[in-house]
């Protein structure tokens, strides 16, 4: 099949509240997609379904050539799979380096055993190294993640992401917080990594967004609204109408 | 492997210093104790420094548990009682055995087998109005079987509770409260007379070894003291190693954010129940060397308030480095026999006197408030800074 | 005999009031039957008494009974008689009771009337007794002869039960009859009539007379007698083991009883011959093998009794017929106390349960109450306070201090309950802002805190009042139950739980919704920020809410001495309990509460039905049950859903 994610028809509801209704949504294997909305449209419970955080209540969730149903598995299993999130909030281990935060990331086996007597190899700390290198914290790589700066953060969760070499990123607000200059190298670090794999990011900085120079897809009230390039989705009517509460 | 270890000991030159510590106390109580040495440490404190040094190693255990995966267990005491338990009954079991034989050798009629088992069985469980071995007991004769007993036993249990209460993503204090519980249902358990371990008499005599009666207890106290010592050096360099591998970052990553580790694709609740399983056995081990030191085993010994107060060592101490845990332990229940014991001198204050054995649960209460405020990381942490300044 | 005692009877109801006559003319009528009397004249002399109507007839053969009536040779005037000295006899009017003379012993004679005759008296008593103008007197009659019933109480008993106008007493003397009247009726039909006036009965007399006419006994016989009332035929092997068997064959002396281990051991001890003992050397006998072949040796030259051989014994046991025989000999009477028996064990055991669910809801009570102020403090702030328990306890001790204080109980309870939520309140604050405050979001540390201070708190109250239990008493109307029959009763404490509890729950439910204060804690546990942007004090609202939840513990407290003993474990007791109450029904609403109370509650009591003798046990299952709960329901009973349940 063509495509690496493909979700039909899913719905999910809180106390009485529809936060996804009968979404539909697909990906190829190497590109780049922003997802775009207002607040409550569903852009993070659609995140949180397909990392299996919540389970919806129909449809289904369909991964890989294989076309595995990934409703059944567990964040874990999914994220072994192939499957990497980033946080709204950047979640990294403040109490370990830089290192070892990428080492946890790092593809290796993940069973207790395995990891109980892992020692690092000179491959891994060379795959270490270039990650860094592609994140910018070539030189921080012995600093305690809390000392890092919010921009740097939110780059070493980028750099955990790439570290785990998932098929599938998904990205939840990454340049929230982040100066200009940040903002940019942001753009460049995922628009690299959609040229192996495919990548997901969720925005609302429309700037942003045209930097990344991809196809958008519009949710609104759990459901696609548009999907096109940034121009085709921002001249949409109901889009205009949604974004300025008409 | 040995390799390995001679470089992970000089990567961590504190596990040398501390094992070096250890070493050294040993030798000064063996020197001290009245069996090898001069004599000035009665027996008596040779038992309690023991008995200190299973507290010693059951506090890793929180440590490891607790500090490290930010599970605040409050039924590890559960696991330390069920190695007693365990080992106490081959302890009892086979004392009787010795005694009752004695005693029936003088028959003119030779006993038959069951006739020796009914005795013990009379012996034992006399006092709970009964005679009859029950299930659990079917071992009982069996050293080794017993002996792995301590470390299956409080193993099956964490890993099947731990099994349940991890699957259901129980976290935070409802699972210290589901912990807490578990030792509560334990020992009340335990408190009823058919519950096969003797009701609240509890097994005792543990302090006697079974056909070494002509040993004197200041030798079989100091064999226990440097078993404790060993177990407890052992398992810091164990839990050391894994605190410092890939399984302890992920092991601290799960303690501040569980979610970020499942989604690098861990099975969290594997490891939790990993950390779970191997802190109950080490608790296990603690329990086996503790009791027979103690002499006596009975339920109130699991009672939820014992593993309070493992919680409340390891706090004073400072979670999160091992050699806090095993300092608060030590200082903590030191403290606790020196004042509890009447040794320490009363205050009178004129209109009334303070009396230590009535008031010092009343300052180690306050004291862990203000600890808790105040010293989050416990005694541990001033050692931290003084450290920090030395390199500084 | 009894056909002459409900004549005489059936004579004393016929007698009109105005026959009344004096004591002294009905005794000289009979003055030759009393002076020596015999079974055979008593009864002449007593039905006389009674037709005459006279008072004091009771009390005379009362005293005739008791050996205590003579009478003057003179002028064969009876008295009863006194004397300290056995010299002097004071003469006592028999109408008066008064002193009349005192005389020499031999101036007068006692009648001693043999025991037949005071059998006889004693029979006639009873219905004096039973109808005394004095409804106590009846009452006391009824219950002694309910106390000890016997065949002789029955016709008396009958022949009262027609005059009795009291209500109460009628309904008691007719209960009594029929009770009677199944041990001791006269006809088949009577009795079994009357045990089926039992059916679905739930009285404990009805029970107390009905199971000892189904009671059986083992017997082994022959051939089963003709005239044996039999409950059932025994099949050997299948209803009674082979060794049971054999010991009723050795009870019935049918069979001679086997030496046991103990007596093989005992007999082979007393025939020891040197080194050997039948042949068997004395140190090969630490088998059971080896003792009985050295025993057959010894039987085999006729030392000691011989065993039976297998095939005997089952021989023997072949001979007879096993059986369980009724110990009431009238199968009709049998089958109806069997039938009556079962539709009251039915009827029994509705009303167990609904005693089981009254218990159920009155434990349920209990833990609500206990858990309340928690699902306050836990639930609604998310505070965890370990110390919880120890308010409850405070609260207690508060009662108690307060009853030492006021000696009425009443008033003191009144008293005791807003000083109990005073202070509960005060020091819950004065806790709040020294410790919980700086502890927010971070619930593990203020559960280890709140641990401290519950240790602290434990230990102050028992070296201020001891390790010894308090007592806090309740007022006089609090004693006492409410009892619905033989079966349901429950005590005015729990009711008076019960209905706190619901004052409680429905106060609570109103602070929480329809007031400021529970609109402003809602919004401060779901955004504090945003809420202080509104001009809410968070300080202040988690201030009164902390104090609010402790004040309620206090208030417990006193609920909770009332029944158990007041000592500084007492919340101890309490708090695990607590907390799955909360964590079971459901964190975060007062309802979530109330489900998990009346659930712990139930199951408690239901674990307790199934093994009463054993509360730990129960306990031990309860908490087992609620650890598989959680697994199925981690956010309990009532659960918040959604995005709002957070992590």
């Amino acid at each position: 099949m063509a495509e690496l994610l493909e979700v039909n028809g899913i719905s999910v509801t809180f106390d009485g509240f529809k936060a996804i209704n009968n979404l539909a949504f697909s990906i190829g294997y190497a590109e780049l997609r922003a997802i775009i909305g207002p607040n409550g449209a569903g852009k993070t419970t659609f995140m949180d379904i397909v990392t299996g955080k919540t389970r919806p209540d129909e449809g289904s969730v369909l991964w890989g050539e294989k076309s595995i149903s990934l409703l059944s598995k567990s964040e874990s299993q999914i994220a072994n799979l192939g499957i990497g999130r980033k946080f709204q909030k950047p979640t990294v281990f403040e109490d370990q380096s830089v290192r070892d935060n990428l080492m946890m990331a790092l593809k290796a086996k993940r069973t207790p055993w395995a990891v109980l007597f892992h020692r690092g190899s000179d491959g891994e700390t060379a795959r270490i190294e270039e990650l860094a290198a592609e994140i910018g914290l070539k030189d921080a790589l012995d600093r305690r993640a809390g000392d890092l700066s919010h921009g740097q953060k939110q780059w070493l969760e980028i750099g955990m992401l790439l570290a785990q070499d998932p098929q599938l990123l998904l990205v939840d607000e990454p340049a929230a917080g982040m100066t200009v200059d940040e903002r940019n190298k942001t753009t460049e670090i995922l628009k690299r990594a959609a040229k192996t794999r495919a990548v997901v990011v969720v925005e609302h900085d429309m700037e942003f967004i045209r930097n990344l120079d991809c196809k958008v897809t519009c949710l609104h009230e759990g459901s696609v609204l548009a999907e096109g390039s940034l121009d085709f989705v921002t001249s949409n009517k109901d889009v205009i109408d949604v974004y300025l509460g008409r | 492997m040995n390799g390995l270890l001679t470089k992970f000991l000089l990567k961590n030159p504190s596990v040398l210093v501390f094992l070096g510590a250890l070493a050294l106390f040993t030798a000064f109580v063996s020197v001290g104790s009245e069996a090898f040495g001069w004599g000035f440490i009665s027996t008596s404190f040779v038992k309690t420094l023991g008995k200190t040094l299973c507290f010693c190693l059951i506090a890793i255990a929180m440590d490891l548990i607790w500090g490290y995966c930010g599970i605040l267990s409050l039924g590890h005491f559960a696991f330390f009682g069920l190695g007693g338990y365990m080992l106490g009954m081959w302890l009892m079991y086979a004392r009787t055995e010795i005694i009752v034989q004695t005693a029936m050798s003088n028959e003119v009629i030779p006993p038959t087998d069951q006739e020796v088992i009914d005795a013990i069985g009379t012996q034992i469980f006399g006092v709970v109005g009964g005679s009859d071995f029950p299930m659990i007991w079917a071992f009982a004769h069996l050293f080794w079987v017993q002996l792995a007993l301590v470390v299956l036993v409080p193993g099956i249990l964490a890993l099947v509770f731990g099994w349940l209460a991890f699957r259901s993503r129980v976290t935070g204090v409802y699972l210290s409260i589901l912990t807490q519980a578990m030792t509560l249902a334990l020992s009340l358990y335990l408190f009823q007379n058919d519950s096969g371990l003797r009701g609240n008499n509890g097994l005792s005599g543990l302090q006697n070894l079974p056909g070494l009666d002509d040993v004197s207890q200041d030798i079989v106290s100091m064999w226990f003291f440097w078993a404790s010592a060993f177990a407890l050096g052992l398992s810091y360099l164990l839990v050391k190693l894994i605190t410092e591998s890939k399984l302890g970052n992920i092991v601290r990553g799960i303690r501040d954010d569980e979610a970020r580790v499942r989604f690098l694709g861990y099975n969290v609740e594997g490891y939790k129940l990993f950390v779970f399983v191997l802190t109950a056995i080490i608790a296990g081990i603690a329990g086996a060397l503790y009791y027979p030191q103690a002499g006596i085993i009975n339920p109130a010994e699991i009672a939820p308030i014992a593993s309070i107060y493992l919680a409340v060592w390891v706090a004073i101490g400072g979670r999160g480095r091992i050699y806090g845990a095993v300092i608060g332990a030590a200082f903590v229940s030191l403290l606790s026999t020196w004042f509890t014991g009447g040794q320490a001198p009363d205050i009178p204050l004129g209109f009334y006197t303070i009396k230590w054995v009535d008031w010092w649960l009343v300052l180690l209460g306050l004291s862990f408030v203000i600890v808790t405020l105040y010293f989050p990381k416990g005694i541990g942490g001033l050692f931290d800074r003084l450290v920090r300044k030395g390199d500084a | 005999m009894l056909r002459v005692l409900t004549l005489f009877l059936g004579l004393l109801l016929a007698v009109p009031a105005f026959a009344q006559s004096s004591l002294y003319d009905a005794l000289a009528d009979q003055t030759a039957g009393l002076k020596k009397p015999s079974s055979k004249t008593i009864e002449t002399v007593i039905s006389g008494l009674q037709d005459s109507g006279a008072p004091g007839v009771a009390n005379f053969l009362t005293k005739l009974q008791s050996k205590e009536v003579w009478y003057r040779k003179s002028d064969d005037k009876f008295f009863f008689v006194a004397t300290d000295d056995k010299k002097t006899y004071r003469l006592i009017d028999i109408e008066s009771g008064e002193v009349v003379a005192e005389v020499a012993k031999k101036e007068i004679k006692q009648i001693k009337p043999n025991s037949g005759v005071r059998a006889k008296i004693d029979g006639a008593l009873v219905a004096f007794r039973l109808t005394d103008a004095d409804p106590a007197v009846r009452d006391a009659a009824l219950v002694g002869i309910s106390r000890d019933p016997k065949a002789k109480d029955l016709a008396p008993l009958t022949a009262a039960l027609a005059s009795e106008t009291d209500p109460d007493l009628k309904a008691r003397m007719e209960r009594l009859s029929r009770i009677l009247t199944v041990s001791f009726g006269d006809t088949t039909e009577a009795r079994v009539a009357a045990i089926e006036s039992f059916d679905g009965d739930l009285g404990l007399d009805a029970r107390a007379v009905l199971n000892p006419l189904v009671t059986t006994k083992l017997k082994a016989a022959p051939e089963v007698g003709v005239d044996e009332n039999v409950a059932k035929t025994l099949r050997l092997g299948n209803d009674i083991s082979e060794e049971e068997a054999f010991a009723l064959l050795v009870a019935s002396g049918l069979a001679q009883a086997q030496p046991t281990k103990d007596d093989i051991k005992a007999a082979l001890k007393a025939n020891i011959d040197g080194d050997t003992v039948g042949g068997v050397m004395v140190a090969d006998l630490g088998t059971d093998e080896a003792r009985l072949a050295a025993y057959m040796a010894l039987a085999a030259s006729g030392e000691v009794p011989a065993i039976l051989t297998s095939e005997a014994k089952a021989e023997l046991l072949a001979s007879a017929t096993y059986y369980e025989v009724y110990a009431e000999a009238d199968p009709a009477v049998t089958a109806a106390a069997v039938e009556a028996l079962s539709s009251i064990s039915t009827a029994v055991g509705v009303s167990q349960f609904i005693d089981l669910v009254l218990d159920g809801i009155s434990l349920a009570s209990i833990y609500f109450l206990a858990a309340i102020g928690l699902a306050i403090t836990f639930g609604v702030m998310r505070v965890i306070n370990m110390a919880h328990g120890e308010f409850i306890m405070m609260g207690a001790y508060t009662g108690y201090v307060v009853q030492q204080i006021i000696p009425n109980y009443t008033v003191s309870l009144i008293v005791a309950i807003p000083a109990a939520f005073v202070i509960t309140f005060a020091v819950g604050v004065a806790m709040e802002r020294l410790v919980i405050r700086h502890l927010y979001h971070r619930p593990l540390e203020t559960l280890l805190a709140t641990f401290g201070i519950s240790i602290a708190l434990q230990q102050i109250a028992k070296n201020i009042f001891g390790t010894q239990a308090r007592p806090l008493t309740s007022p006089g109307w609090l004693d006492g139950a409410l009892v619905f029959n033989d079966v349901i009763a429950i005590s005015w404490i729990r009711i008076a739980i019960f209905v706190l509890s619901v004052i409680f729950f429905l106060g609570l439910l109103f602070v929480l919704n329809r007031t400021r204060l529970g609109l402003e804690t809602r919004a401060v546990t779901q955004n504090p920020r945003m809420a202080a942007a509104m001009g809410i004090n968070p300080d202040r609202i988690n201030m009164l809410t902390f104090g609010l939840g402790s004040g309620i513990a206090g208030i417990a407290g006193i609920a909770i001495g009332l029944f158990a003993k007041v000592t500084s474990e007492l919340g101890s007791d309490y708090i695990v309990q607590s907390f799955m109450t909360v964590v079971v029904g459901g964190v975060g609403n007062i309802f979530g509460t109330l489900a998990g109370a009346t659930m712990i509650g139930f199951l408690q009591k239901g674990i307790e039905w199934f093994n009463p003798s054993n509360t730990l046990a129960a306990q031990t299952y309860m908490i087992i049950f609620i650890i598989i709960f959680i697994q199925f329901r981690p956010r309990g009973i009532i659960a918040l859903k959604g995005r709002a349940a957070g992590d």
